[in-house]
C-alpha cells in the first residue's frame, strides 16, 4: 500500500521534472502539449515503479514518447484523438502493474482484455507495429503470471476464488494472445535494452524526417497519375485509386466484409471514389455490386434501419446497376458464375457472348423493399415522416419492375440455362405491391413506372402496352406465377389475387377462387407471414361480403379472425397487449418484425363494426326463436358478440351509446324488442360507415336487413300471443312491402320455423297452437337425433375406411348435404385436389383461419 | 395449370370444333347452343342443328344454320353432303366438282382401309377365334400373335378404319370397329380414345343401352386414368355431361343413373366449376322426375324429395352465374316464395323447354311437374285458399283449376275440403305429432344398424 501512495507521489514529482525536460526539446504547440505532459508522467510512474526490472527504463521511456510525438507529427489531423489512445493504454498498463502487486488477478484480466482491445488501433497509428509499450507489459504479465502460477502449485487454497478464476483466465489468454506477438516478444526478451534501444537510433533523425517522406509519397504518386485521386488512407497508406486498382480494393473491401472494427462508411466513400475512376462497365458493374451490399451491410442489426438518405442512395445505384445491365446485354450478373480471380487484369468481354459475373440483382431489389418496409414499421404512421418515406415506394416498385424485366430477359435467353425461380421471386414482389391497393392508386403507381423507363423495356408477363389495364395487372402477374412456380410462392399469388378481387367487389369470383384453392386445409403447414396474408384475405372476403350485403357469408368469414379477440395478433397489424403473456422477448422481436407497415393495414375498428353488426342480424333471430327451449340455446353463432351481450344486459345504467361496440348493443337491444327503426337509428349512426365508399348503399341495405331480421324476430318472439296476425299490419309496423312480409312468412312457415299457415283471402297469418313441446318430448327428440347421428357417423367412419366399396352407404351418405347451406358435402372423391379440378364441394362456407400459430408455431 | 393433354379422340375432334363456331351470334336469349358446341362432338352437334332448323319458322332465313352446318362438316369425309350443303349454300344448281374428287377419295381410301383390314375383321368374325379369347389383352394378343400372325399394326389400322368410318358418317360399322379395337389394343390412350368414338357412334345411331354403357366405362376411366390430372378430369367431366344429355333425355331406363350420377359430387363439381347451364338440364330432370311411373313408393319419394334440395341449393349457389328460367323457376318457388315470379317463370321456362332440343320431349310433363310443385308449396304454407287465386298462379283457367285442386287432393291425399259457395279451398295442417317424428327420425336406425354390422363383419 504505502508502495503505492509512494508511487503516486513520484508520479507527481516527476511530472514537473519531465515538464521541464520536454520543454526544452519539443516545439510543438502549446495544445498538445498538455496531453503530451500527461502522458510522459503516466509512462514515468510505470517505469519507476517497475524500475528493478528494466535497467533502461529511463531510457527508454523516453523512447516510447518521442515515438508517439513522431506519429503525431505524421498525421496531425487524428492527432488528439491518437494521445488519448495511447493515454488510455498508459492507464491500463499501471491499473495492471498495480493488480500485480497486490494479487488481484481479476482486474488484471479486465483490463488485460481492455488493453487488447485497444491495441488494434494503436497498431494501425504505428505502421502495424505493437506499441513497445504494449510487448514490455505482455512480456511482463506472462513471467508474472508463470511465477503466480507455480506459486499457486506449491501452496494451495491461499487465493480466492475470484482471483484464481482470473488467474487461470489470463493465463489463458496470454498463451493464446503472445502467441502473435512472438517475434517483438523474443527481440524484447533477448535483450530489453537493445529492443527499446532500436527506437532510438530511429529517433535521432526524428519527426521532421517521417512526414517528409510522407509528403514525397504524396507528390509522388500526384505525379504518377494526373487525373487520379490520392487520399492518405489509415495508417498513413497512400490510397491511390486507378482504373487498374480497382479490383484490388474491391477485393480488400469484401474481405474485410464482417470484420469487426471496420468502418462502412469510409468504404462506401472510397467505393464511390472507384465508381468514379471506373472505365469499363465491367469495372463499374463490379463496384456497384459491392457497393450496394455494403450500403445494405451499414444497418444490419435488428435494431436499427436504414436512413433515408442511404436507402436512396441504395435505389439509385440499383437503377444505375440496371441501366447499364440493360445496355450491355453481353454482361450478365447472376448468381451461379464462376469470380474473376484474377486482379491485375481486367477480363475480356467479346461481343456476342455472355460475361457473367456472380451477383443477384432480384436480391438486392429485396433487400431494398424489405429495408424500407423495416423502416416504416418503425415510423409513427401518422408524422410527415411517414409519407415522406412512403412516397418512396414509387421508386422502390420501379426499381421492382425494371429488376422484373431483367429477370424476365435473362430467363428468355436461351443460352442460359436458368430456373424460373429469381423471375417468381421479383415477380411474386411486385404482386405484393400492388395486391392491397384500390386500382386508382395502382393505375397512378403503373403510369409513373412505365414513364421512368425507357421506351424499348417491354415486358412478357405485361406488355407496356396494357399497362393502363389495372385490373388484369394482378390477373397476369398472378397468373403468371400459377403457371411458372409452386409451393409457397403458388399460394401466395392466389392470396394476393383473391385479396385483389375482394377489395374491388369481386365476391363471387374471391370466393370461389378460396375454396377452389383448398388453402384452409393445408395453411397451418405454411410460414407464418403466409398464414398472415391467408389471414387477411379471408378478412378482406368477409368485409367484400359485407359490402355485398351477404350477412350470412361475412359473419362466417370474420369468424375466426374476429371472434378469437386477437385481431391484431392475426393480422400483424400491431403486438397484443396481453396482461398474462408469456411470450419471451425473442418471440416479441420476432413478432414486431412481422408487423405490416401501416399503409396496408386494414382498419380494426371497421372490421369490428362489421363483425359485430354481422353476428347482431344472426344472432338476434336465434336467440328469439331459441326462446325459452334448452336445446336451442345452445346454438351459438358468435361467442364473443354473446359475452358482450351479455356483459350489456348486466349494466344497470346504460349511457347513450359511445362507441361502436356500444351502438352494436343497444341496437341489439331494440331489435329484441322489435323495435327496428330505433336499431336502425343505431347502426346507421355509427360514424365508420362514411369511411366506405359507397356508404348510403351500406346503409340502406343494413336497414332492409334489420326490417327483414326484426320483422323474424318479432314474429318469434310474439307468436305465442297472437290467434291471427294480419299481413297488413306487420308490413306497417315494418315498413315493408307486403309482398316481402308474405314471402318471409312463407318461407319461415316452410322452414317450420313458425308454427302458422297463411290466409289468402283474409290476407293474415293463423297460428297454430298447443304446438310447444313438453321438456319430456323435446328431449325425447334430441335423443333421437343423436342415435341418428351416430348411426350416420359409425357409417362415415366404415366408409371412410373402406375406401367407399361399400356401395351400401352411398344413399345415407349423401343426406349429410342437408340444409341449404351445404357444409361441404361429401369429400370429393376422385382425387380432386388442385385448382384446376376444384371442386367447389364446400362452396358456402370457409373454415379455419390461420389461427395464432403465428406464435405458438415457434 | 395449363397442362391440359391431349389424349383423346374427343379431344381431336373437339380441337378443330371451335372453328365451327359461327361468328353469328344465335339472337335467342338462353339458347345454349354456343356452350355446348365447345363440349361436343361435330357429329354430335348436328342433330342440335337440325332441330334448330326445323324450329326456324319457314319465313326466316336458315342461311346461318347452313353455314353452320357446312362449317361443322368441312372437315369430315361425308363429302356428298357438304358438297349439297355447299351448292345451296352458294344458290348452286349442283355440286362442285371438288367434291366429287373427294368423293372419289374418300371412296379409295376407305378400299384401302377395308382392305388392310380385312384380315383382322375376318379372323374376329371367325366364331372359333373369338371362342378362344379370354378376358386378358395380353394373353389374347399373343395367342392371335402367334396362331394367326397378327401385329399389333393391324390393331391399330383397325382403329384409324373406325375414325374413317365415323368421320363417313357410317356410324354402325364404327362403333363395330372400335368395339374390335378395344378388345385387342392394349394403348390405353387409344382405347379410351376408342370408347369415346364409341359412346358417339352408339349415340348417334341411339343405341341407347349400349351408349350407357360407354358412360359408365368413361366415367370409370376418368376417376382411375387421369387420376393424377384435376384438369383433364375435369375437362373429360365436362365433356360427359354434354355428352350424356343425349342418353339422359332420350332413354328413359338411363334417367336415374344419370341423375344419380350428375349428383355425385365430382359431377356437381364440374357442373359448378365449368359448366353451370348443365343445371338447367339437371333441373329439368329433377322436376320432371316426379312423376315418372314408380314415383309413388316411398323410397323413389324421398330420393325425390332429396334432389330437389340439393338442386335448390347448388341453385342458390350458382346464381350469380348463371340463371334462366328453369333456374329461376327454381328460386322463385324455394328461395324467395315468391308464387308470382315462380309463375311468370314457368311460363318462361315452358318456351324455352320447347325450343331445347334435348327437353323438348318433356316439356309437358315438366310443366305438369312444376305445376305440382308449385300447388304442393302453396297449399303447404296456406291454410284458406282462393280457387281462382291458385288457378291463376298455375296458369289455368277457373274451372280448370278447380278441376286440378280436385285432383290434387285425391292424388296427394292432403286433408282439405272445397267450400265451394265462397269459392276457397280450406287446408287443414295437423301438426306434425311429436311422437310421429320420433318414429320418423328413427325408422331406419334398426335396419341400417344391421348393414353396418353386417358390413362390418365381412
Amino acid at each position: 500500500m504505502s508502495r503505492f501512495f509512494q508511487g503516486s507521489d513520484s508520479e507527481s514529482s516527476s511530472d514537473e521534472e519531465e515538464f521541464a525536460l520536454n520543454a526544452e526539446e519539443e516545439e510543438a504547440s502549446s495544445s498538445e502539449e498538455s496531453s503530451e505532459e500527461e502522458e510522459d508522467g503516466d509512462d514515468d510512474s510505470s517505469s519507476e515503479e517497475e524500475g528493478g526490472k528494466t535497467g533502461a527504463s529511463r531510457f527508454l521511456r523516453e523512447a516510447s514518447d518521442e515515438e508517439s510525438e513522431s506519429d503525431e507529427d505524421k498525421v496531425t489531423v487524428v492527432k488528439s484523438a491518437k494521445d488519448k489512445r495511447f493515454d488510455e493504454l498508459e492507464g491500463i498498463v499501471r491499473l495492471i502493474e498495480n493488480g500485480e502487486k497486490i494479487g488481484d488477478w481479476n482486474a488484471i484480466n479486465d483490463q488485460y482484455d481492455k488493453m487488447n482491445r485497444q491495441v488494434p488501433t494503436l497498431m494501425r497509428d504505428l505502421d502495424g507495429k505493437p506499441p513497445k509499450m504494449y510487448i514490455k507489459t505482455i512480456a511482463g504479465l506472462e513471467t508474472t503470471v508463470m511465477e503466480a502460477f507455480e506459486k499457486q502449485k506449491v501452496t494451495p487454497k491461499k487465493m480466492n476464488p475470484i482471483a484464481q478464476k482470473g488467474l487461470n483466465a489470463l493465463r489463458q489468454k496470454i498463451r493464446k494472445n503472445n502467441r502473435d506477438y512472438t517475434t517483438e516478444l523474443e527481440a524484447y526478451r533477448k535483450d530489453p535494452g537493445e529492443y527499446m534501444k532500436e527506437e532510438v537510433v530511429e529517433e535521432t533523425a526524428p519527426a521532421p524526417k517521417k512526414s517528409k517522406k510522407s509528403l514525397l509519397a504524396n507528390e509522388d504518386s500526384l505525379d504518377a497519375n494526373d487525373d487520379g485521386f490520392t487520399m492518405v488512407g489509415a495508417g498513413g497508406k497512400v490510397m491511390v485509386y486507378t482504373p487498374e486498382s480497382i479490383l484490388k480494393h474491391l477485393r480488400s473491401i469484401v474481405e474485410s466484409r464482417g470484420r469487426k472494427n471496420t468502418d462502412r462508411l469510409e468504404q462506401i466513400r472510397v467505393m464511390e471514389k472507384l465508381l468514379d475512376v471506373a472505365v469499363t462497365e465491367y469495372q463499374r458493374i463490379r463496384v456497384l455490386l459491392v457497393l450496394i451490399a455494403t450500403r445494405f451491410d451499414l444497418t444490419s442489426g435488428t435494431g436499427s434501419q436504414m436512413t433515408q438518405e442511404q436507402w436512396k442512395l441504395a435505389q439509385q445505384e440499383i437503377n444505375r446497376l440496371l441501366v447499364i445491365l440493360e445496355e450491355n446485354h453481353d454482361i450478365i450478373v447472376v448468381e451461379a458464375a464462376e469470380e474473376w480471380e484474377d486482379d491485375d487484369k481486367l477480363p475480356t468481354i467479346t461481343k456476342g457472348e455472355l460475361f457473367k459475373i456472380p451477383g443477384s440483382v432480384v436480391s438486392f431489389v429485396e433487400r431494398l423493399d424489405d429495408e424500407l418496409t423495416r423502416v416504416l414499421q418503425h415510423v409513427d404512421p401518422h408524422t410527415a415522416e411517414y409519407v415522406e418515406r412512403l412516397q418512396d415506394e414509387g421508386a422502390l416498385y420501379t426499381n421492382l419492375v425494371r429488376s422484373m424485366l431483367y429477370a424476365e430477359r435473362l430467363q428468355e435467353d436461351t443460352r442460359l440455362d436458368r430456373s424460373k425461380d429469381s423471375t417468381n421471386r421479383v415477380v411474386m414482389r411486385r404482386l405484393e405491391h400492388v395486391y392491397f391497393k384500390p386500382a386508382t392508386v395502382i393505375s397512378k403507381v403503373e403510369d409513373d413506372t412505365w414513364k421512368d423507363l425507357p421506351g424499348q423495356l417491354d415486358s412478357k408477363v405485361t406488355p407496356r402496352a396494357e399497362h393502363s389495364d389495372v385490373a388484369s395487372l394482378v390477373q397476369k402477374l398472378a397468373g403468371y406465377l400459377f403457371a411458372n412456380s409452386d409451393g409457397i410462392i403458388r399460394a401466395r399469388a392466389m392470396l394476393c389475387q383473391i385479396y385483389y378481387l375482394a377489395l374491388h367487389d369481386n365476391y363471387f369470383r374471391a370466393r370461389d377462387m378460396m375454396l377452389m384453392s383448398h388453402l384452409q386445409e393445408t395453411i397451418g403447414s405454411f410460414d407464418v407471414s403466409t398464414q398472415i396474408l391467408y389471414n387477411r384475405t379471408l378478412t378482406q372476403v368477409g368485409l367484400c361480403a359485407f359490402r355485398a350485403g351477404l350477412v350470412y357469408e361475412c359473419q362466417t368469414a370474420l369468424q375466426d379472425i374476429c371472434g378469437s379477440q386477437r385481431q391484431k395478433e392475426l393480422l400483424a397489424q400491431g403486438l397484443q397487449m396481453q396482461r398474462y403473456s408469456q411470450i419471451t422477448p425473442e418471440q416479441e422481436r420476432l413478432e414486431r418484425q412481422r408487423q405490416l407497415p401501416f399503409h396496408m393495414h386494414i382498419n380494426l375498428e371497421f372490421l369490428e363494426c362489421v363483425y359485430l353488426t354481422c353476428s347482431m342480424l344472426l344472432e338476434i333471430p336465434t336467440l328469439a326463436q331459441a326462446g325459452s327451449s334448452p336445446d336451442l340455446k345452445k346454438r351459438v353463432i358468435s361467442k364473443s358478440y354473446r359475452r358482450m351481450l351479455e356483459y350489456h344486459e348486466r349494466q344497470i345504467f346504460t349511457g347513450p351509446p359511445e362507441n361502436t361496440r356500444d351502438h352494436v348493443m343497444q341496437a341489439s337491444k331494440a331489435l329484441a324488442a322489435g323495435e327496428w327503426k330505433k336499431a336502425a337509428e343505431f347502426i346507421t349512426s355509427i360514424k365508420i360507415w362514411d369511411l366506405l365508399p359507397k356508404s348510403d348503399e351500406i346503409k340502406k341495405m343494413l336497414e332492409s336487413q334489420i326490417q327483414e331480421e326484426g320483422l323474424r324476430t318479432y314474429l318469434f318472439t310474439y307468436a305465442p300471443y297472437y290467434d291471427t296476425l294480419g299481413v297488413e299490419t306487420l308490413a306497417g309496423m315494418f315498413d315493408l312491402p307486403e309482398v316481402k312480409v308474405t314471402a318471409l312468412v312463407s318461407k319461415m312457415i316452410h322452414h317450420e320455423e313458425l308454427a302458422a299457415a297463411l290466409d289468402q283471402v283474409n290476407s293474415a297469418i293463423i297460428f297454430r297452437k298447443g304446438v310447444e313441446l313438453s321438456r319430456l318430448q323435446s328431449l325425447a327428440l334430441t335423443l333421437s337425433d343423436k342415435a341418428s347421428g351416430l348411426i350416420e357417423s359409425n357409417e362415415r367412419v366404415l366408409e371412410q375406411r373402406t375406401q367407399g366399396t361399400a356401395n351400401a352407404f352411398e344413399r345415407q351418405g349423401n343426406t349429410r348435404g342437408r340444409g341449404g347451406r351445404g357444409r361441404g358435402r361429401g369429400e370429393s372423391r376422385g382425387g380432386f385436389r388442385g385448382r384446376g379440378g376444384g371442386g367447389g364441394s364446400d362452396r358456402g362456407q370457409f373454415t379455419g383461419g390461420a389461427l395464432g400459430n403465428a406464435i405458438r408455431a415457434q | 395449370m395449363a397442362d391440359s393433354q391431349p389424349t383423346s379422340a374427343s379431344e381431336m375432334l373437339n380441337g378443330a370444333q371451335s372453328q365451327a363456331k359461327s361468328p353469328q351470334e344465335i339472337a335467342k336469349e338462353h339458347n345454349l347452343l354456343p356452350k355446348f358446341l365447345p363440349n361436343l362432338d361435330r357429329h354430335l352437334v348436328f342433330p342440335l342443328l337440325n332441330f334448330q332448323e326445323e324450329e326456324t319458322p319457314e319465313d326466316e332465313d336458315t342461311t346461318d344454320i347452313i353455314q353452320l352446318k357446312y362449317g361443322l362438316l368441312k372437315q369430315t369425309n361425308m363429302s356428298d353432303f357438304v358438297g349439297d350443303l355447299y351448292a345451296q349454300l352458294n344458290n348452286l344448281s349442283e355440286r362442285p366438282q371438288e367434291y366429287a374428287q373427294k368423293r372419289e377419295e374418300v371412296l379409295a381410301q376407305r378400299q384401302k382401309h377395308e382392305e388392310e383390314t380385312e384380315k383382322i375383321q375376318a379372323l374376329l368374325s371367325d366364331a372359333d377365334v373369338v371362342g378362344n379369347l379370354r378376358a386378358d389383352k395380353v394373353s389374347n394378343m399373343n395367342f392371335l400373335k402367334e396362331t394367326h400372325g397378327v401385329t399389333p399394326e393391324m390393331v391399330d389400322q383397325l382403329y384409324a378404319y373406325g375414325q374413317f368410318q365415323y368421320t363417313c358418317g357410317d356410324y354402325t360399322s364404327a362403333a363395330e370397329l372400335l368395339y374390335q379395337f378395344r378388345i385387342l389394343s392394349t394403348d390405353n390412350d387409344k382405347v379410351s380414345a376408342a370408347t369415346w368414338g364409341k359412346l358417339a357412334s352408339d349415340i348417334l345411331t341411339t343405341n341407347w343401352e349400349s351408349a350407357m354403357e360407354e358412360v359408365a366405362k368413361i366415367k370409370e376411366s376418368i376417376e382411375t386414368r387421369l387420376f393424377n390430372n384435376p384438369l383433364a378430369q375435369l375437362q373429360h367431366r365436362t365433356w360427359l355431361l354434354h355428352w350424356s344429355l343425349f342418353p339422359f333425355f332420350n332413354y328413359d331406363a338411363a334417367r336415374d343413373t344419370l341423375t344419380e350420377m350428375f349428383f355425385s359430387p365430382a359431377f356437381i363439381n364440374t357442373i359448378q366449376t365449368s359448366c353451370p347451364w348443365i343445371l338447367r338440364y339437371l333441373a329439368a330432370a329433377v322436376i320432371t322426375n316426379r312423376n315418372r311411373p314408380g314415383g309413388k313408393n316411398s323410397y323413389v319419394l324421398g330420393n325425390y324429395q332429396r334432389q330437389l334440395k340439393d338442386l335448390v341449393r347448388i341453385v342458390r349457389q350458382e346464381q350469380y352465374e348463371y340463371t334462366d328460367p328453369v333456374t329461376g323457376f327454381v328460386k322463385a318457388l324455394y328461395v324467395d316464395f315468391d308464387f308470382e315470379e315462380a309463375q311468370k317463370r314457368l311460363s318462361e321456362a315452358d318456351e324455352i323447354l320447347r325450343s331445347d332440343f334435348f327437353l323438348v320431349a318433356a316439356s309437358d310433363s315438366f310443366l305438369d311437374a312444376a305445376r305440382h310443385l308449385i300447388s304442393e308449396s302453396y297449399c303447404k304454407i296456406h291454410q284458406r285458399i282462393d280457387i281462382k287465386d291458385l288457378s291463376l298462379r298455375l296458369g289455368l283457367s277457373a274451372e280448370e283449376g278447380e278441376k286440378w285442386i280436385v285432383n290434387l287432393i285425391r292424388d296427394t291425399r292432403v286433408d282439405a275440403k272445397i267450400d265451394y259457395k265462397a269459392g276457397t279451398v280450406l287446408m287443414n295442417h295437423p301438426p306434425s305429432s311429436v311422437y310421429q317424428q320420433v318414429i320418423e327420425r328413427t325408422k331406419g336406425g334398426f335396419f341400417r344398424t344391421q348393414v353396418l354390422s353386417a358390413a362390418v363383419a365381412k
